[in-house]
């Protein structure tokens, strides 16, 4: 099967699997025994019946539900995901101006995860049941076992206000310069206005945010690693590439490790999912501006249209992770070309 | 690939050195969790809003820098109030102008409080009792009120009566016409412009990442010392102590009285303590049905002498009040007019009473630390305090809601809580006299049961508007206090700030908690 009808394929099993997201979570949205009246209306005007109503008219929330949902499954395929009630800005905006954030964070982390995660797995593999197997599989129960709150603040303690190592919380310091906004990625952003400066500071955030994740996300991957590889070490083909006498680096990782990758490239994909979805706790813990604190804010304020965004997006944000997944597979995987 | 890596490094880290070169700005760097939606002084009513407001606009009347002892001019130069206090009429500053260089009129006096009112924001109740807003001439602006208010000007120093531009406002969307809860749409233009007088202007406003002000060129009044003040938004407090710790901000506003506690050997950070503005107090209820022996004048007296009012100083710093009306507000009585411990003059007064060999009775009180301050600590040493006069207390914790609805509806006999302002003017403390919302509903201090003296006082100072003869007035409230009533308070805790040695100028104020524009750094 070529790649493109391989994709389309895909792509068309989404369209149901997102309509049924929005369903979800908009009958959860809807079951909260909470009136966002309460959550967004100054005290003066809830007395005021004509401006609750017009409050209400202007939200949909006089509509019965069920047009209240068609409606918005209608502002949705015209690309309108509706406004927040919280920041009065269009949802839409809102994510563009919080995503970047999150995305920037999400992928430093799962860099550094997969190359510490890939490594450690590689290494218990070779090395199967000797000191440093142990070593290294304890390291990794206490990546997945500490909570990233700790982490995140011993960290910030430890390398940024003792030992300076790293710039502290937030993604710019106050006094450095912003780039021009182009993508809202700041290193890139920064890379492309040429502000060195900028760029120096805004990767020395990342740096430290990145590795509290990525320690989380290193153990599983290690682990999962670890397994494939086990599995895969021991079959035949390894004897038979040892017997062509091979060099034992070349068969670990051109006939080992790429026969091992598609149960980790699954779990890689989903780690990125769950960090782009958001990290409230460590996004918090660093003043970062993404995306898990907007979505804290909106539940918190019952911001009913804001809620529903970052739902769908984060719902579409593990179908394109999977698709990207599924596409790997098929790189990897020689047999899914072939049917 | 080792050259590429290489080369990266050299990137990031190298060029950096030929880079930008030593600012000659001079920049503020504040770690505060902002808590706003709004920075449009009609419509935001948070701590963030307050903070950034109080040097972006400034109000026709202020409080001192330090605390709320006085009523002081700042847009308006001078002010008469009518016989009957209603009408307010404020002679404007002429020197005074916009920041954008407009000058101030009697008009956007006008504007400002028609639109609040009618805008209906969250902070649009504090208009409500306004009747009308006339401008004489353009410097003269008369307020007429519906009922007498004699805290109407302790309001306006309260950041939602900041005074803004009128032409700049409307030309933007803004009204102040009756339907202006419809029909205004200045509110996104004000999150992104100050049109104030105040010494700074806002240049940008990015929710939940930061708010820069810089110095308004065209300020009338002196000039502040920096340039630029960044507010970070830092959201939780042990990310903004270790923010502070590696000089990444100047200021942190949100720290928690433990982190403040492990601050004090570092000696780039000072820890700034001032009396703050909370009063904690013991409540003995005056029905006898409830609070038994503390009911008993006697007894209530007795117990003001048997506190150790220098103990709960030590375990919490702070000062001990004269009265429920916390020092630093006008007419206060300060800590020298405080209660001294006696234990004999307790001992007597016990004895006159009749309970020569003390009593026994139950302390209610919630579990709860507010600002640092443990109240079960604080029960303990009451408990501990009385012991030495006969008085056995049995402790009764509870819940905070389950203790809060006991207490607000009156069922507490003996009881520990405290007491913070609504608003800063010696008013609020009428709740604590008899039929007030403290002292009738929760107190059982009624006008059945109380004396007329203090009940004529009560009546005179709800109404009187002229600054001395309330001064007068909340003076012989506290006398009154001092010697009956079902209270004894005993404590009003520090507040603590930390911020970087060489930041010099905080000042904290108990309506605007911190003015910006006072601070300046050693040189």
């Amino acid at each position: 099967m070529p790649i493109y009808l391989f994709i389309l394929r895909r792509v068309l099993v989404t369209i149901p699997l997102l309509l049924g997201i929005t369903l979800v979570s908009f009958l959860i949205a809807n079951a909260i025994p909470a009136d966002p009246i309460n959550a967004n209306l100054p005290q003066s005007q809830l007395n005021n019946e004509e401006l609750v109503a017009a409050f209400r008219a202007e939200w949909g929330l006089d509509k019965p539900p069920v047009e209240q949902y068609f409606t918005y499954l209608n502002n949705l395929l015209h690309g309108n995901l509706g406004r927040s009630i919280k920041t009065r800005q269009p949802i839409a905006e809102d994510i563009a101006r919080f995503l970047p954030a999150t995305i920037e964070l999400a992928t430093v982390a799962t860099v550094f995860g997969v190359t510490i995660g890939v490594t450690f797995g590689i290494v218990s593999a070779v090395w199967h049941k000797r000191p440093i197997d142990y070593a290294v599989r304890v390291l990794g129960l206490v990546g997945v076992s500490i909570p990233v709150f700790v982490l995140a603040l011993i960290g910030l303690t430890v390398f940024h206000a003792q030992l300076g190592w790293v710039a502290g919380p937030g993604r710019l310091g106050a006094r450095t310069p912003d780039p021009p906004l182009v993508t809202g990625l700041l290193v890139i952003d920064s890379l492309i206005s040429g502000q060195w400066n900028t760029l120096r500071d805004a990767v020395s955030r990342l740096i430290l945010p990145g590795m509290v994740l990525a320690l989380y996300i290193a153990g599983l991957i290690s682990r999962i690693t670890r397994s494939s590889m086990l599995e895969v070490l021991g079959l035949d083909y390894m004897r038979t590439a040892r017997s062509k006498g091979l060099r034992e680096r070349w068969i670990i990782l051109r006939h080992g490790l790429s026969n091992a990758m598609i149960p980790v490239v699954t779990v890689i994909g989903l780690s990125y999912g769950s960090l782009l979805a958001g990290a409230v706790l460590t996004e918090s813990i660093f003043a970062w501006p993404g995306i898990g604190r907007y979505m804290f804010r909106a539940s918190t304020s019952q911001d009913f249209p804001a809620i529903m965004g970052v739902s769908l997006l984060i719902a579409l944000i593990y179908v394109v992770v999977n698709l990207i997944v599924d596409i790997l597979y098929y790189f990897l995987d020689p047999r899914i070309r072939a049917t | 690939m080792r050259r590429f890596l290489l080369l990266i490094v050299i990137l990031l880290f190298g060029v950096g050195v030929f880079g930008l070169s030593a600012q000659e700005e001079r920049v503020l760097v504040v770690g505060h969790a902002e808590s706003t939606d709004s920075l449009d002084p009609a419509h935001g009513y948070t701590q963030t809003t307050g903070i950034i407001n109080r040097v972006t606009y400034e109000t026709l009347v202020t409080f001192p820098d330090a605390d709320a002892s006085a009523i002081v001019p700042q847009l308006a130069a001078d002010w008469t109030v009518s016989e009957d206090g209603l009408s307010y009429t404020f002679n404007l500053n002429t020197a005074a102008t916009f920041a954008n260089g407009d000058p101030l009129t009697a008009d956007d006096v006008v504007f400002t409080f028609n639109r609040l009112k009618y805008v209906q924001g969250t902070p649009s109740f504090l208009a409500a009792n306004i009747a009308s807003v006339t401008a004489d001439d353009a410097d003269t602006v008369t307020v007429v009120l519906a009922t007498p208010d004699p805290a109407f000007l302790a309001n306006l120093a309260a950041n939602p009566f900041a005074i803004t531009n009128d032409a700049q406002v409307t030309e933007n969307g803004g009204s102040a016409a009756e339907d202006a809860v419809t029909t205004d749409t200045a509110e996104a233009f004000l999150n992104g412009t100050s049109a104030g007088t105040g010494p700074y202007v806002l240049e940008s406003w990015e929710p939940q990442v930061e708010t820069v002000l810089v110095r308004n060129a065209n300020y009338w009044g002196e000039a502040p010392y920096f340039d630029r003040i960044i507010i970070t938004n830092i959201p939780e407090a042990a990310t903004q102590k270790v923010a502070l710790e590696s000089g990444e901000i100047d200021i942190a506003l949100d720290l928690t009285s433990d982190q403040l506690s492990t601050m004090g050997d570092n000696a780039d950070v000072t820890v700034a303590t001032t009396p703050g503005n909370i009063v904690h107090f013991l409540l003995m209820n005056n029905d006898p049905e409830l609070g038994g022996p503390v009911s008993d004048p006697l007894v209530q007296l007795a117990i003001r002498y048997a506190l150790d009012y220098e103990g709960y100083k030590a375990l919490w710093g702070g000062i001990t009040p004269a009265s429920p009306l916390a020092i630093g507000q006008l007419s206060a009585y300060g800590e020298d007019q405080a209660f001294v411990r006696d234990l004999d003059q307790a001992r007597a007064l016990l004895a006159e009473a009749g309970y020569a060999d003390g009593f026994e009775i139950t302390l209610s009180y919630p579990i709860f630390t507010f600002q640092g301050v443990n109240m079960e600590t604080n029960a303990q040493k009451i408990q501990a305090d009385l012991a030495e006069v006969g008085i056995i207390v049995t402790l009764n914790p509870g819940e905070l809601q389950v203790s809060l609805e006991e207490y607000r509806t009156g069922q507490q006999g003996f009881a520990y809580w405290f007491w913070g302002p609504d608003f800063l003017d010696p008013i609020d403390v009428l709740s604590f006299l008899p039929s007030g919302k403290v002292g009738g509903e929760r107190a059982n201090w009624t006008d059945e049961n109380a004396d007329q003296a203090i009940i004529d006082l009560r009546d005179q100072a709800a109404v009187e508007s002229d600054p001395e003869a309330r001064v007068a007035l909340f003076q012989q409230i506290q006398d009154y206090l001092r010697e009956s009533g079902p209270w004894a308070a005993f404590l009003q805790p520090n507040v603590q700030t930390a911020f970087r040695s060489d930041l010099q100028g905080y000042t904290w104020h108990p309506q605007w908690l911190i003015n910006l524009a006072l601070l300046s750094r050693v040189e």
